[in-house]
């Protein structure tokens, strides 16, 4: 029973890092390799609310804020050279996680330090004692889902949006402002990001580098899952699931290769991943 | 390279001694992502690979001639067999750019964590020290190093200027043209990668044995993106940037590191997401053309000079490689094609034997092209068969479709922009001769047909012009030139004199009878004017919302009734309303 609770929220917690890669790359085409960088800025936002001393469920909606502010400046700055050179926006968005970790190892210092969670201890769920903000993440995953849900698909907005993902040039011919949807799609892909990162550390603890790992790992089961936020959900119950199992009975370490071995073979053998699955 | 060592301080020298290990690798980095187009991530692992092929021998079995040679083997081998893997995971067919990144990616994080949690074995995150190496002094290896880096850097340099290193910029260019071209770039590309991973391998076999440390670092992800940002820097596409690259960044790094830890890390990231934004050329390439831009103001660019190319004509191999020619040059039966529920070609089936010269049309979305892109390309047509000179094409990539007898002229230009007219007439012949790694023939030897295109057209006084500097129509006869020098039996043509003038249309139009007429040789047309049709053509084929709905001689064709109507759009035979 532990186990399935472990394989949910393992997919739950993969599907708030990967969701804000995955609305970037289905409507600009580009991957984002600052996200893991974003993520430790919403981590780190989460730190100076601990910090500050105000109540610990702040720490969400501020890093929701910071990294979404933090998205749309370097979507300005840096992004808008680089979309007709989506393998070369890899290796900027690249320099630019490098950039954003020095910041923060400048102004917070290399150390792992430790945020405050908002629930602590454990509860009685189905006869088992499990701890019960690992219980909290699967709600709150499923309301990003519901509300991403809804902003793509029922409102205008998501209307606009899902006509550049389709054709852009025929969008702008339509008089839709393409700059403003790309702007704010990567200042929502990277808000998300920080929101995830702030998710993730009453888990684990912050330091400068936190994001890469789950860079690597939401990167592949963005890839597995193509432009969809359903099958986003499938991929990361799978590979989530694959890796617990892994990590539980052969090794941790192996359990960390799990996600990205598993997609690159699945992708081999299956080009369009759990598209339309 | 002989006194430095004794006059530059210890630290300076063992710093180099790394950089130029280091920039062999920044090499096979510029190879495969600046020449080949393929980005990645994983030469570290290659490196690393070698450097614990030295430690883990020189730990566990010992140190002495004889294991490290086996130790070396080890490496070369290993790494080659690696890059097979990572190469047939990368490179299949149909595998999207993105995708081979995404390997090149998963490979040094697959490799490293193996390292990990390697136990004692690999000494895990501390990784291996303290083992016996070769008793040499620091200038001897110094010398090593350098030499290993010459060496290597002479002999990209002279593949890449060859022939053959054409290839890999055709390949960087234009794939599917490659591929259309007979090219297996699947293979191509993995035997680079294996290549790549041996030099790689090598330098970290020396390293490890010049260090006498291993850490599972040199495996990861992070040193092979810092590849990448070397080779960004100096000027990925050409040699020397690179090089310098490497050898600048990483001796000021040991330097300035120290002073400045987290700030020269900082100022090296933001000056690598400067270069990629604004000069995606790299540093290097960006300063050269300012100097030369200062030098010569004012005065026009002279052309790059270039050895002289002779044009020859070829000895004919028609059906090279093929056991027989057929009976029949092309058998197409019952073939269909669906995307989703839309229903683009069904059941078309026709037969076509040598010195026809076969007319489709069709109104627009008749299923013209995609007939064509069946014939052409195994893997398209959902059911049926299709023949040609008596082989069934089962579901071959076009490559290996070209070496059935096919060649396909696509409705688009499709050519290689930063290739002279010259250097695409040797990458389309690639199948039939091969050419050398190492040098650059004077002597072009084309077949008739394609020699004649070019006079046609002008194109043999433009030899050393840039396929991207041609006009449309040249753009257009270049590539039947380049389709023509494959030596096809089936000559499959989208629009080939769409943007050429009224005099080279006639002209092109006489090559291609005489070509049917005195070669064994069909050609199936796809054309919108029907004069230049009724002109040439030996036999029409009227496709009509994907059937075939009439199949005869050029006078029945033209004068039927059925025709007139389809163009005219009055009727819509065979379907419903």
């Amino acid at each position: 029973m532990t186990l399935v609770l472990d394989m949910l929220t393992t997919a739950a917690i993969l599907y708030g890092v990967a969701a804000g890669l995955l609305i970037v790359f289905g409507v600009m085409k580009i991957i984002n390799f600052a996200h893991g960088a974003f993520l430790t800025v919403g981590g780190y936002a989460a730190l100076l609310v601990t910090h500050l001393g105000w109540n610990p469920w702040w720490s969400l909606p501020v890093a929701f804020a910071v990294g979404g502010a933090c998205g749309a400046i370097v979507e300005r700055l840096v992004m808008k050279p680089l979309y007709k050179r989506p393998l070369d926006a890899i290796l900027a968005t690249w320099g630019l996680a490098i950039v954003i970790g020095q910041c923060i190892t400048l102004v917070f210092d290399r150390g792992v330090q430790f945020v405050q969670s908002p629930l602590t201890g454990a509860i009685d769920f189905l006869g088992i004692s499990y701890s019960s903000y690992r219980l909290f993440v699967i709600p709150l995953s499923l309301a990003v889902v519901g509300l991403l849900g809804w902003m793509m698909n029922g409102s205008r907005l998501g209307l606009v949006t899902r006509a550049v993902i389709m054709n852009e040039d025929l969008a702008r011919a339509l008089g839709i402002n393409t700059g403003m949807v790309r702007l704010a799609t990567f200042s929502l892909g990277a808000g998300l990001a920080g929101l995830a990162g702030a998710l993730i550390t009453p888990l684990s603890s912050v330091d400068p580098n936190m994001g890469v790992p789950w860079l690597v790992n939401a990167f592949m089961i963005v890839m597995v899952s193509g432009v969809s936020l359903v099958s986003l959900g499938v991929a990361c119950l799978v590979l989530g699931s694959a890796q617990v199992l892994v990590s539980t009975w052969a090794n941790p370490i192996l359990g960390g290769l799990t996600i990205v071995v598993l997609a690159a073979v699945i992708l081999r053998v299956r080009p369009e991943g759990f598209a339309r699955a | 390279m002989l006194v430095a060592p004794e006059v530059l301080p210890t630290y300076l020298v063992n710093t180099l001694i790394r950089a130029f290990l280091y920039a062999a690798v920044a090499i096979t980095v510029d190879i495969l992502w600046g020449f080949t187009g393929i980005l990645t991530f994983g030469q570290s692992a290659f490196f690393g690979f070698g450097a614990y092929a030295a430690a883990l021998v020189f730990t566990h079995a010992g140190f002495g001639p004889g294991l490290a040679l086996i130790a070396f083997g080890v490496a070369i081998v290993g790494a080659m067999l690696l890059a097979l893997l990572v190469g047939w995971f990368a490179f299949h067919p149909g595998a999207s750019p993105l995708y081979g990144s995404v390997i090149t990616l998963v490979l040094p994080i697959v490799v490293s964590q193996l390292l990990y949690s390697g136990g004692s074995f690999t000494g895990s995150s501390s990784g291996l020290s303290g083992f016996e190496s070769f008793d040499l002094s620091l200038e001897a290896w110094f010398r090593i190093a350098g030499v290993f880096l010459i060496a290597t850097t002479a002999g990209v340099w002279l593949f890449l200027r060859s022939d053959g290193g054409r290839i890999l910029e055709a390949i960087r260019d234009n794939e599917q043209r490659c591929e259309y071209l007979g090219i297996d770039v699947s293979r191509v590309k993995i035997l680079l990668m294996m290549a790549c991973g041996a030099i790689a391998s090598c330098a970290g076999f020396l390293f490890a044995c010049v260090q006498m440390v291993v850490a599972p670092e040199y495996a990861g992800f992070a040193f092979g993106t810092e590849l990448l940002m070397w080779v960004a820097l100096g000027g990925r596409g050409t040699l020397i940037g690179p090089l310098i690259g490497t050898l600048l960044l990483d001796t000021s790094t040991s330097y300035l590191s120290g002073s400045l830890p987290f700030l020269w890390k900082l100022l090296s990231g933001l000056a690598f997401v400067v270069v990629i934004v604004a000069l995606p050329q790299g540093l290097l390439p960006a300063l050269a053309s300012a100097i030369r831009r200062a030098w010569r103001r004012g005065a026009p660019a002279s052309v790059a000079p270039t050895a002289e190319v002779e044009l020859h004509s070829a000895d004919p191999q028609p059906l090279a490689g093929l056991a027989s020619a057929g009976r029949l040059a092309l058998s197409v039966k019952d073939v269909h094609k669906r995307f989703g529920s839309l229903q683009v070609l069904r059941g078309i089936g026709f037969a076509v034997r040598p010195n026809e010269l076969l007319s489709l049309i069709g109104p627009n979305g008749a299923g013209k092209t995609t007939l064509m892109r069946c014939i052409a390309d195994g893997a398209e047509r959902s059911s049926g068969t299709v023949r040609l000179n008596d082989h069934d094409i089962r579901h071959s990539s076009p490559a290996a479709c070209v070496a059935l007898g096919a060649g396909r002229k696509f409705q688009n230009a499709n050519v290689f922009d930063s290739l002279t007219v010259a250097q695409s007439m040797r990458v389309a012949r690639t199948r039939l001769k091969r050419p050398s790694l190492w040098r650059r023939e004077r002597a072009l030897a084309l077949p008739t047909a394609a020699l004649e295109v070019m006079r046609a057209t002008g194109l043999d006084r433009q030899l050393h012009v840039a396929s991207r500097d041609l006009s449309h129509g040249m753009k257009q006869a270049l590539e039947l030139a380049m389709v023509l020098a494959l030596e096809p039996s089936v000559l499959l043509l989208d629009e080939p004199t769409a943007g050429l003038t009224k005099a080279e249309r006639t002209l092109i139009g006489r090559i291609l009878l005489d070509l049917t007429q005195s070669h064994t040789l069909c050609v199936l047309l796809v054309e919108h004017d029907l004069d230049f049709v009724h002109e040439i053509s030996t036999r029409i084929i009227v496709l009509h919302q994907g059937q075939i709905v009439l199949d005869g001689s050029v006078e029945e064709v033209v004068n039927s009734d059925l025709v007139r109507e389809i163009y005219a759009g009055a009727a819509t035979p065979g379907a419903h309303g």
